[in-house]
């Protein structure tokens, strides 16, 4: 009997989501082909790196492994609402921790199995890092904290609100500068404040995940060191021109242990046993040692020299939600550095309709109509200044607006009837319109560090200069703002990819799924 | 064509269900045996994960096959089978305490319980951190032959919030964060519950919780000792597993059922490194593993575990503690363990009801947003 089935479903591949980095889309949801050989898997983009081993799954004990990627907060909502049930067969993100805060989430939840360690701690370029004495003594978050104060080294971090890496790493930070012995709350959080401001003013690179900031760290020479997962710290070294000193802070750090979990509705429960015996055989194991840098979860197999000796504390992780949920926004309304962002926005003739609305729709989300948890981490942030360009046959006449520090709502609101007046007609004039982003955002100044231009349109270029043109002006500029791309109705996929590449941007698909899913994706890199 | 292999799947595993309950299956799922000709009764259950291995066990699963059974489980936490899990669905429940086998044997009135062998609650350290509490007079020698964790001065140490590098003399364990034995959620998990049980127990005066008016005052009295952790984990092979993977950085020492660490040691895997170490609370409680069967199948599930000799010497071998205490015993000598025979402060954990009036009042802590300053 097992044959048989086997036989019949040979046809089916492993079958995981496409997705290219650099200057590409950042994730491209996919439908896969279901089977009963074929374990349906909702995972965080961190775990990308196994798919060359899952597929000797396939071989080693029947089970085809499909990945479907999303982001921590959007799983997480995903999975504890039930809409994953059905759809997917189990999780796998790089810690259940946040998932598990959510009511009802451990409902959704059957088995849970841990397949490797990683903690999130501080590269830092191999020079800086003697510079600041940081490569022979021990150093804790305070003394990273004083010395990011005086700006002594710049980092980049993921967006807390989209990746775990830069969620953890955010506990990690918070845990130890509060002097907090036990588990962060609401007042510990409010009294590290200022202290977290400090540390992340030295913050000059951000992104929606974990690969896509140490692909944008490789291209860069400007930041000097990442907060990120042990594992794609080293797995970078041998990308880089300048190699990372890993700092192991001895006051402690947040590890990521990877549950590849069960879905309590999943009726794949052998297939997930299968997977999970096999991902924690010692052969299996060290393979993933090896190939993706983690640290083995199986006390039979010890962790190499690569990992250092370091003893890791592990920080107390939020029991509550509440607290969990006030840690990010405290983040984002009040520690990071503020951002700037453009939205160069189409409203030619064609947008007319469907389109148009989807639109307006997109943009009123970020002004806080999205109510669930991960659309308002993705609203316009407090501190943020927001310029909306729309465009036909011409740029149209920008228009700005500043959210308060505090009281963001009347700014919001504002933002929010701006985008319903949009009206469509009129040609494309796509360069044209781009490259007056460009300039606004030279005039506004400010160093550019969290600027960021994003373009949304849904056709060819019509009107004034051409994509050459454009690179040329490019060329003259101070090259430091990024242009992430919302691929959308009828929009020149191959011109557009140029566009987010040669300004280190992103391509997001709105072509099948939602523009305001994409405009929310893409929060998370700005 | 997918859904074409489905309906294919689906027909051959109807046959074999069909088939199977022709034969006198009881049980849900179909499967043939293992070789033989014989065919087997599929009992299925629903334990606590930590028997999860046991039941996976090829041996196990041969010695059941003798006897004409194919036993399929379920995990789920102790308190979750007495409570959310659908029973309906099992043909027995196997949860890792009496007070939620009681519970669950009332509600399905059921007629009788097994209790084929039980493990008490340790704690799994390693030795410099056993020498720091030694210093800050917590952990002691028993006077027979094993070391154990005085939990009175351990609550007045909690109750302090004290800190790693606060302790006198910590040289070695220099961290920040506090003094805290690592337990899985007592909202969910049975080892966190068996630990309630004894540190209410000290909190109560050296007696059993048995009012709910002690339920009350005590529940406030234990309950930073779960929620200053920050985030536990759910099952309790989880924050084992991390004590054997991370060592002491991430779980200095936490609370198991002895079983997890014999277990290990009996196995010779190595996990077990030179400085790890088993000691034991004072007082502890045992944590007595009880089937509750809903079928005749069922109970002879649990008839054989308890009284079958074969079962006897696998269950030890997963370092549960049967009825013949020589069965471990042997084991722990040919491993040359550091286990003791018996432990002699053990005491008894509250009723169903007063433990899950303990927990209740815990469980609304944590929903309360801010929690009082420790």
């Amino acid at each position: 009997m097992r044959r048989l089935a086997a036989a019949a479903t040979l046809a089916v591949l492993v079958a995981a989501t496409a997705c290219s980095r650099g200057g590409d889309t950042p994730d491209t949801p996919g439908r896969l082909p279901d089977g009963p050989d074929v374990l349906r898997v909702l995972a965080g983009s961190e775990v990308k790196d196994l798919e060359p081993l899952l597929k000797e799954a396939a071989g080693a004990v029947g089970v085809k492994v499909a990945l479907t990627y999303t982001g921590t907060l959007d799983g997480a909502e995903q999975v504890a609402s039930g809409g994953a049930d059905g759809h997917y067969d189990a999780t796998w993100f790089s810690s259940n921790r946040y998932l598990s805060l959510i009511d009802g989430a451990n409902a959704k939840l059957s088995t849970q199995t841990k397949v490797m360690v990683s903690p999130v701690v501080l590269g830092l370029k191999k020079t800086k890092a003697h510079a600041l004495g940081w490569d022979t003594r021990q150093v804790t978050w305070a003394d990273i904290a004083a010395a990011a104060k005086d700006r002594k080294f710049t980092f980049g971090m993921t967006n807390p609100a989209s990746s775990n890496s830069g969620f953890s790493a955010l506990v990690g930070v918070t845990a130890a500068l509060s002097n907090a012995g036990e588990a962060l709350d609401k007042a510990q959080i409010a009294a590290a404040t200022p202290k977290l401001k400090q540390f992340f003013s030295a913050q000059t690179l951000t992104a929606g995940s974990s690969g896509w900031l140490a692909d944008a760290y490789a291209k860069t020479s400007s930041v000097d060191g990442l907060i990120n997962y042990e594992s794609v710290l080293l797995g970078l070294q041998s990308r880089l021109k300048e190699p990372l000193t890993i700092v192991y802070p001895s006051d402690g750090v947040v590890t990521a242990d990877y549950p590849l979990t069960l879905l309590a509705s999943s009726a794949k429960k052998d297939l997930y046993g299968k997977l999970a015996t096999w991902l924690r055989t010692p052969d299996v194991q060290r393979k993933i040692m090896t190939t993706t840098y983690r640290r083995p979860i199986v006390p039979e197999v010890r962790p190499d020299q690569r990992f250092g000796t370091a003893q890791l504390l592990e920080l107390p992780f939020p029991n509550r939600r509440s607290a969990a949920d006030e840690l990010i926004s405290a983040y984002l309304n009040q520690v990071r550095r503020p951002s700037r962002t453009l939205f160069v926005l189409d409203t030619s003739g064609s947008m007319r309709g469907d389109r148009i609305d989807a639109l307006k729709q997109a943009l009123a989300a970020l002004t806080g109509a999205d109510t669930s948890v991960s659309g308002q981490f993705s609203r316009f942030r407090n501190r943020e200044t927001v310029t909306l360009l729309p465009f036909n046959s011409a740029p149209g006449t920008p228009r700005t607006f500043t959210v308060p520090e505090r009281d963001a709502t009347p700014v919001l609101g504002q933002i929010r009837s701006y985008g319903e007046d949009l009206d469509a007609g009129g040609g494309t004039a796509i360069y044209d319109s781009l490259r007056a982003a460009y300039e606004l955002a030279a005039r506004q100044g400010n160093g550019g560090d969290f600027t960021s231009i994003v373009l949304m349109t849904d056709g060819d270029n019509t009107d004034g200069a051409s994509y050459d043109d454009f690179a040329s002006y490019y060329a003259t500029t101070s090259r430091n703002v990024r242009t992430f791309v919302v691929l959308f109705g009828d929009s020149d996929v191959a011109e557009m990819k140029q566009v987010a590449a040669l300004t280190g941007g992103a391509t997001f698909d709105a072509r099948s799924g939602s523009l305001a899913s994409a405009f929310k994706e893409i929060r998370g890199y700005q | 064509m997918k859904r074409w292999i489905g309906v294919g799947l689906a027909l051959l595993l109807g046959g074999a269900v069909v088939l199977a309950l022709v034969l006198g299956n009881s049980g849900g799922s179909g499967g043939g045996g293992g070789g033989g000709t014989k065919q087997l009764t599929t009992v299925r259950g629903v334990i606590g994960s930590e028997k999860k291995p046991f039941f996976d066990d090829a041996q196990v699963q041969a010695a059941f096959a003798k006897h004409g059974l194919r036993v399929e489980v379920d995990t789920a936490g102790s308190r979750q089978i007495a409570t959310s899990v659908d029973l309906g669905k099992y043909a027995f429940a196997f949860p890792s305490s009496v007070p939620a086998a009681e519970k669950i044997r009332q509600e399905r009135r059921a007629s009788r319980t097994y209790s084929p062998f039980y493990s008490p609650m340790a704690i799994a350290t390693f030795q410099p951190i056993v020498d720091v509490l030694t210093k800050a007079g917590v952990v002691h020698d028993s006077g027979s032959g094993y070391q154990v964790l005085d939990i009175k001065k351990y609550l007045d140490l909690v109750a302090k919030g004290t800190r790693w590098d606060a302790l006198p003399g910590n040289t070695t364990y220099r961290a920040r964060k506090r003094v805290l034995l690592t337990t899985t959620d007592v909202r969910t998990s049975n080892s966190a519950a068996m630990y309630l049980a004894m540190t209410s127990y000290v909190a109560n005066g050296d007696d059993v919780v048995n009012s709910s008016a002690q339920a009350a005052t005590v529940a406030e009295k234990v309950s930073p000792l779960f929620l200053d952790q920050g985030y536990s984990e759910s099952s309790s092979e989880a924050p084992f597993e991390d004590y054997l993977a991370m060592g002491a950085g991430k779980t200095p020492m936490v609370v198991i059922y002895e079983a997890q660490y014999a277990s290990r040691l009996f196995a010779a895997d190595g996990a077990i490194r030179p400085d790890m170490r088993l000691i034991y609370p004072s007082p502890t409680v045992l944590s007595k593993h009880t089937l509750v069967p809903f079928t005749d199948q069922a109970a002879e599930v649990g008839r054989l575990l308890q009284e079958d000799p074969e079962f006897a010497r696998l269950e030890a071998r997963y370092g549960f503690r049967t009825a013949d205490p020589k069965v471990f015993a042997g084991l722990v000598a040919s491993a040359k363990a550091q286990i003791p025979g018996s432990l002699v402060d053990v005491v008894e954990p509250p009723t169903y009801d007063h433990l899950e009036r303990l927990i209740a009042t815990i469980e609304r802590r944590y929903l309360a947003g801010a929690k009082p300053t420790s």
